[in-house]
């Protein structure tokens, strides 16, 4: 006897509340009928109809009802659970039924919006929704959800201008920062260059004021000539070990991390003539040269884009060098900073520029040159600077390119700028690349000319190559030690391409700068400050709150054959010291990957148990 | 110290900023200008490079803002003032009224069906329209309706009883005529009557009178009016509630019927006592036939009586019952006796044979008495009454002459009266007055006038009417009738104790109506001296008003009358319509022949047939836009419609600001070469995306303005205004390679035979996955892609664009089914203002300025107030996140330091 007493204790007491919407619902499914047969289900205590029930007469009826009742579970079937379940939710749990025992059965978007026409029908899909939903609720258990604790602390992987600009934001708000770069000093790739694009100033004196405020900073804690050495733990608890050159493993733990690992120049192996002829050099070597004064004397000089890049080594368009191309070649133009070299002995290769035929001058002036101005600026710029007029420098530039990244204000303000200083960019396609030979010892690069369609030879002095940036060697190391993963190209991959470009899909690790791929400094800085916020959240509110929808793990089916470890794309599940898969809860998704794979089936998800969802699946296929 | 982050822009920049700070507990006031948060990025159909839906990934962002309990989303709402500075900023915010309840609201959207009102839908860039109440787009967050309701309507302001005239004109044009009726009802009782024997003054501060001619207000009111009635809707009102109270109301004139009607609607138990033998009061026995059929004011009259109010005729209160008995049998009372008795003209020979007073001779003509006037009659007057009267005398085959003192312009009468006079042949002695009435034989024989000039204006602002001396004149007549006013005829009631005034009409208080005696209410023309019907209407409705409450035991004090709403005026509509009013000209009335408006008392203007109707219903400019017809009031469940909702000013105390209002799409019109407007299948790239979107004004299709056809072939053209330092926009847009790039390909994604071509200066594919995309779109697509300069022409045949670019130097066409221009992107329009308010510096080409644009970019030039996304110059849309992510470190960081965070 006592034991039917126990059942009839926990037999199930559902309330289903069924929404008219107004004439949403209500003008294509026959709510009543819904309702009646609602009411008809097993444990289903009571069943109504409300013309609103998000509505306060509708709610106060989930409430009362609740409590006369004395129901235990509910389910609302209206419109979308995306924008009313938390409205509901809370319902629930005003009237003292755990949230996780709501359940919400759309019958607006997916019954009587896409079936107006055909009402009868709608009322039948209705009435199987409104059965499928009350056989898993059923089988709901109230679920708690849990805290951990946040150790308000963050670690940030690279000392260049995106790692030092997100360690100075976060310092800033207060939190202690573990700054690791791998260098003798704080500066990136950026300390290597001698100009940057839209400021007169060096790169030096540019980045000196936030080196220098980062080796101001108390809450900053600079590791250089050091990297991370292994990473353990998960969102708010992470123990790293920071390698050192011979140096001993130091120990800290911290919170979240930042990647801000930065990016190197494709060495441009066997691509147009580099290697070959000492006047060839990638961009980066031309700012090793300006920063040394050590550049031959020049005449004329041509910049080649796209190195490697577009679907040559690399796929990408690697979006900072025409930029960067377009800096150096005013720079050049205006002979800034007495750039260019003394060193006599070069000017000797200089060879001379080759006369145009006059016929094609006449060829080039004629066309659409009178609309092209009026216009603005269109393209075959290299008609318009002509042959007579060359800069101020008395230094021919010309920029071959495929199609002039200037995208925005200011880069696009700089392009205009060259081309007022007289560089020329001259198009070239993929399938027609400049050629660069040496004639005679001397220097030239052979092109077609797109307008006039001809080849051509224009005899250079320095041949720049702008080469794409390109993933750090160890990027995949770091990858794999956080378990953050790399894109097709090397670079590191955002939990989304549109609304989480610094997000890592693992929470606790976001990403920021040049190691996501090519960005400038300002693009980088707002990624930099942008990780900063994201990674700084969980630091501020000292704990990071799970929702009760995650896996759980059946430790006497669980071979540990890591299955699940390998599957879950959140890094929530990891082995035990007795080899058996623990779910990390703060970390996981709920997303059910790691069930679906378990060979074993001993992973089942909290509040989507294959009960539950048995359950509604075979009420789906009952006949009525 | 403040621990709160006021967030402009509720954009996805905005967004994700309010999303960051709140997730770590700092409080944020998202301000969103629009009625839905969402920004450009909810108008977009995808996003390249994923071609991910983009509202799919943007709307759960969205109600995530929106219900974050750390987060105070303010949408239709604008910063007004800011003050202060880093770390204790304090900033006014208007909070524009919406007139829906945001909670009880719960976007059903039965009110958008019921709404009569059209406009174009912003948010699908014009292409469709929206009605007043709206929510922008189906995924509108917060998900409550707004009413755009900018004014009150000049028509609706003019009317002296408050019915919204624009609201039936609305009501009509979508042909909801019964719903026409019931709201001209809750003010008008008697439409049909009304409409036509209206002087209309809402007709006057008609907004098209300055553009062509007014709409004809009061003629569709008499058409629906007969329309309804005709069809057999127009039944009673049922009454929901039975109340014990009795209500006399004396005297079935206008304002007596009024508010015999209001107070039988609430449940009273009214009864009427009326002097003579008919309803109307004035409409019976003052308004001929020619201008209100009595089979039209006895059905109309009808209507309201079937609301259970007995009538007893043939009643004169002061002579068939006291008032003293009326108080002590009934609850209330309500005179509205009206002005019926005629005043002399005060000259020699006015009690000569022959002189008919205005208001008895047309009482006697409607009482189908025979009257006998002579061949040669003068009238003498210039109102209503007089015209009345002598097209009356003239149907009755006189020769009339009407009298009056001044000249045609300041006649009272009805222009339509005085034209309807001129037309059917009466003469006017204008500048004249009578002197006195010659007679012999105890007939008349003439009259005897004086000529008048106008002298300085009198208290009435009309010129006074000066005689000139020894100008003195005869007409020969044998009949006058002097119409010159009415008074009541107090000594009839029989009461010593009203209160009457120094002009001889009942003295109440002007606010409720009531008179010196508790429990009784006076109104109409016995309180006011003679006026029009509508204004008794308006007295009527305004003693039942005061009646109920005295019967419900509240306070009579009476409620103030603020009238203070923004009446619209053309300026307001041509700047929402961007432009001009196009003309239309004003469906006429038609009327019965010439011959016959001598002769019989036929109905002189023909009430318009449904089509007449329609057509000059349409002609509405929507002045409110908000017709403020009621309609949704009625239709909404949650009774979330407030009518009543007032702009608020909310004063916010933020320790940080972030700006991101986001950008504007240029309007290409005036580049020409484009033939934007010009030529129908030219389309701006937004317009194209909102076709293509599934939920959009085409429901997912392209289609050819000209013929709606799917275009099969595509021409985008990019940098339309761009990269042009002619028109102002030197910079490159960031965005819209890879944007024209995602149309083509979902141009094919659409239709299997769709082939684009894309004409570029350079195609900036220039960030992760962008060249892909381009090499996919080339290779999968079929789009091709010319390096060139374009402008477009039109093939006029095939409404065909004909694209010209050059290629190699050569200049060449090409004709295209459709063609997209990709418009410039500018930071939205009102920048300048908002940047005037914070005090914030703007660039030269208007975005907001970040001077440190290497390492700080996102810092604007005033401390605690940060940038995000493209107001702050061109940015994509993971950028405008960073940005918005990076400008939420800065604010949090100064709350950090402040004390605060």
């Amino acid at each position: 006897m006592p034991e039917n007493t126990s059942t009839e204790k926990e037999k199930p007491r559902i309330g289903v509340f069924i929404c008219h919407c107004g004439s949403n619902i209500g003008g294509f499914v026959d709510v009543k009928a819904v309702t009646e047969y609602a009411s008809t289900l097993p444990d289903v205590a009571y069943a109504a109809d409300n013309l609103y029930t998000c509505a306060e007469d509708g709610l106060n009826n989930i409430k009362d009802s609740i409590k006369e009742h004395n129901l235990d579970r509910v389910i609302v079937s209206s419109c979308t659970p995306r924008t009313h379940a938390p409205l509901f939710q809370r319902t629930c749990e005003a009237a003292g039924v755990n949230k996780y025992m709501f359940t919400f059965v759309n019958i607006r978007e997916h019954c009587s919006w896409v079936h107006m026409k055909e009402k009868e029908k709608a009322t039948q899909k209705a009435k199987d929704l409104v059965r499928m939903g009350v056989a898993r609720a059923r089988f709901l258990e109230p679920q708690e959800e849990t805290k951990v604790d946040v150790t308000p602390t963050a670690l940030v992987v690279g000392g260049g201008v995106s790692g030092m600009t997100a360690a100075l934001s976060l310092a800033n708000m207060g939190f202690p920062v573990h700054l690791v770069e791998k260098d003798e000093e704080l500066g990136g790739f950026v300390k290597n260059l001698h100009g940057l694009m839209m400021t007169t100033k060096s790169a030096n004196e540019t980045i000196k004021p936030l080196i220098d405020k980062v080796n101001a900073h108390k809450n900053i804690t600079q590791h250089l000539n050091s990297h991370v050495a292994s990473v353990e733990g998960f969102i708010g608890n992470y123990d790293i070990s920071i390698g050192g050159d011979g140096a001993e493993a130091k120990e800290v733990k911290v919170g979240t991390i930042i990647v801000a690992t930065g990016a190197v120049p494709l060495v441009p192996e066997g691509l147009f003539g580099y290697k070959e002829h000492p006047n060839v050099i990638t961009s980066t070597e031309f700012e090793e040269l300006c920063n040394k004064k050590e550049l031959p004397k020049l005449k004329s000089v041509a910049f080649i884009q796209c190195v490697g890049a577009r679907g040559q080594k690399v796929s990408y368009c690697s979006r900072v060098c025409c930029n960067v191309a377009i800096k150096s070649a005013i720079n050049i133009a205006e002979n800034r900073d007495n750039m260019l070299g003394v060193t006599e002995e070069k000017a000797a290769e200089t060879g001379e520029v080759v006369e145009e035929p006059a016929a094609e001058k006449k060829a080039e002036e004629e066309g659409s040159d009178r609309r092209r101005r009026r216009r603005g600026r269109g393209r075959g710029d290299e008609d318009e600077a002509g042959e007579e007029a060359a800069p101020s420098s008395g230094v021919e530039v010309t920029v071959f390119n495929r199609d002039v990244m200037s995208y925005g204000v200011e880069h696009e303000l700089e392009f205009n700028k060259a081309r007022e200083k007289r560089v020329k960019f001259v198009r070239y396609l993929p399938d027609n690349l400049p050629k660069v030979s040496v004639k005679d010892g001397k220097l030239e690069v052979g092109y077609f000319h797109e307008t006039l369609k001809m080849e051509r030879t224009m005899p250079v002095d320095l041949v720049i190559l702008s080469t794409p940036l390109v993933a750090q060697p160890d990027a995949a190391t770091l990858s794999q030690l956080l378990k953050v993963p790399l894109g097709q190209d090397g670079f590191f991959q955002e939990a989304h391409v549109k609304l989480r470009p610094v997000d890592f899909a693992t929470d606790g690790v976001y990403v920021c700068g040049t190691c996501r791929g090519p960005a400038d400094i300002s693009e980088a800085v707002s990624q930099a400050a942008a990780a900063a916020s994201r990674a700084s959240i969980p630091l501020a509110n000292g704990f990071v709150q799970a929702e009760a929808l995650t896996s759980i793990v059946d430790e006497t089916k669980c071979t540990g054959c890591g299955t699940c470890v390998e599957t879950c794309p959140y890094s929530a599940l990891r082995k035990n010291e007795e080899g058996i898969t623990e779910v990390i809860v703060a970390a996981c998704k709920g997303c059910g990957c790691c069930g679906a794979t378990c060979p074993e089936g001993a992973i089942t998800m909290t509040h989507y148990t294959d009960q539950q969802l048995l359950a509604e699946a075979k009420a789906a296929l009952e006949e009525v | 110290m403040t621990k709160s982050v006021m967030v402009i822009g509720g954009g996805i920049a905005g967004i994700q900023a309010a999303l960051d700070l709140a997730e770590r507990g700092i409080e944020v006031d998202l301000v969103e200008k629009l009625p839905s948060i969402g920004g450009r990025m909810a108008q977009l159909d995808k996003t390249f490079p994923t071609n991910d839906c983009s509202i799919c990934i943007l709307a759960p962002k969205m109600a995530d803002c929106y219900a974050h309990p750390s987060i105070n989303v303010m949408t239709y709402s604008e910063v007004k003032d800011i003050s202060g500075k880093a770390g204790d900023f304090k900033v006014d915010v208007l909070k524009k009224a919406r007139f829906v309840d945001e909670e009880k609201c719960n976007g059903c959207g039965d009110c958008f069906k019921v709404c009569p009102v059209s406009l174009p839908n912003e948010f699908d860039m014009g292409m469709r329209e929206r009605p007043a109440i709206y929510v922008p787009f189906l995924q509108s967050v917060p998900r409550a309706a707004t009413i755009d309701r900018a004014g009150v309507a000049p028509c609706s302001d003019k009317c002296p009883a408050g019915l919204s005239a624009q609201g039936y004109v609305s009501l009509i044009r979508a042909e909801k005529f019964k719903e026409a009726v019931d709201l001209i009802r809750r003010t008008i009782p008697l439409p049909s009557v009304c409409g036509r024997i209206c002087h209309h003054p809402c007709e006057e501060g008609c907004n098209r009178t300055d553009v062509d001619e007014p709409v004809a207000i009061a003629g569709l009111k008499a058409f629906v009016g007969d329309y309804v009635r005709e069809q057999g809707e127009d039944v009673p009102t049922p009454i929901e509630e039975e109340r014990k109270e009795k209500v006399a109301v004396v005297g079935a004139g206008p304002a007596g019927l009024a508010a015999a009607y209001r107070l039988a609607l609430k449940g009273f138990k009214v009864k009427m006592f009326e002097a003579t033998s008919k309803p109307g009061g004035m409409l019976w026995w003052g308004i001929p036939d020619y201008r209100l059929p009595k089979d039209v004011l006895t059905a109309e009259v009808d209507h309201l009586l079937a609301h259970g109010i007995e009538i007893e005729y043939g009643k004169t209160v002061g002579k068939d019952l006291a008032l003293a008995d009326l108080k002590k049998e009934y609850d209330a009372v309500f005179l509205a006796i009206g002005a019926h008795k005629s005043l002399k003209l005060g000259v020699p020979g006015e009690d000569i044979e022959g002189v008919l007073h205005g208001v008895d001779f047309l009482h006697r003509v409607a009482d189908k008495e025979t009257v006998k006037i002579g061949k040669k009659v003068a009238v003498i007057g210039g109102g209503n009454a007089a015209m009345d009267a002598a097209r009356t005398a003239l149907r009755m085959g006189s020769d009339v002459t009407v009298i009056y003192r001044r000249t045609k312009d300041e006649m009272p009468a009805i222009a339509a009266e005085i034209k309807g006079a001129e037309e059917e042949g009466v003469k006017f002695e204008f500048l004249a007055s009578p002197v006195n009435i010659q007679g012999k034989d105890g007939k008349i024989t003439a009259i005897e006038c004086i000529r008048m000039k106008l002298g300085e204006p009198d208290q009435s602002g009309r010129p006074r009417p000066v005689p000139v001396d020894g100008s003195e004149f005869t007409v020969e007549v044998d009949t006058v009738i002097p119409a010159v006013s009415q008074a009541p005829d107090l000594d009839a009631l029989g009461s010593k104790d009203l209160a009457v005034t120094k002009w001889k009409t009942l003295e109440v208080n002007p606010g409720n109506l009531s008179t010196n005696i508790p429990g009784v209410f006076a109104g109409g023309d016995a309180v006011s001296g003679p006026a029009s019907a509508v204004e008794a209407f308006a007295a009527g409705n305004k003693a039942a008003r005061y009646i109920e409450k005295s019967l419900n035991g509240e306070s009579i004090e009476p409620e103030p009358e603020e009238k203070n709403e923004h009446v619209i005026t053309l300026e307001d509509i041509k700047a929402r319509m961007d432009g001009d009013i196009p003309k239309s000209e004003r469906v006429l009335r038609q009327h019965i022949p010439d011959d016959k408006r001598k002769t019989s008392f036929e109905e002189v203007e023909r009430v318009f047939t449904k089509e007449e109707a329609l057509k000059e219903a349409a002609r509405c400019v929507n002045c409110g836009p908000c017709s403020q017809c009621e309609a949704c009031a009625i239709a909404c469940g949650p009774n979330a419609i407030d009518y009543n909702m007032k702009d608020q000013v909310v004063t916010l105390n933020p320790g940080a600001v972030i700006v991101a209002t986001g950008f504007d799409v240029w309007d290409p019109t005036s580049a020409s070469e484009y033939g934007y407007k010009k030529y129908p299948n030219v389309y701006t790239a937004m317009e194209y995306e909102r076709m293509i979107n599934a939920s959009g004004p085409t429901g997912g299709h392209i289609v050819r303005r000209s013929d709606g056809e799917h275009p099969k072939k595509l021409a985008f053209i990019q940098c339309v205004g761009s990269r042009n330092p002619q028109v102002g926009h030197p910079y490159c847009c960031s965005v819209c390679c890879m944007h024209a790039t995602k149309e083509a390909m979902l141009a094919r994604e659409h239709y299997e035979d769709a082939n684009s071509t894309i004409f570029y200066k350079d195609m900036r594919a220039c960030a992760k996955g962008f060249n892909e995309y381009i090499e996919r779109a080339k290779s999968d697509y079929g789009v091709s892609y010319i390096n060139s300069d374009a402008t477009v022409q039109e093939n006029a045949e095939t409404n065909n664009p004909v694209v010209v670019f050059d290629v190699g130097g050569k200049q060449q066409t090409e004709e295209f089914d459709a063609v997209v221009l990709a418009t410039t992107l500018v930071p939205r329009k009102d920048t300048i203002e908002l940047a005037k308010k914070l005090g914030l510096k703007l660039t030269e080409f208007g975005f907001f300025e970040s001077p440190d644009s290497i390492l700080d970019f996102g810092k604007s030039d005033l401390p605690g107030i940060y940038l995000a996304g493209y107001c702050a110059g061109p940015a994509d849309i993971p950028e405008s996140v960073a940005q918005g992510s990076s400008a939420a470190a800065k604010a949090a960081e100064v709350l950090a330091n402040s004390g605060g965070g």
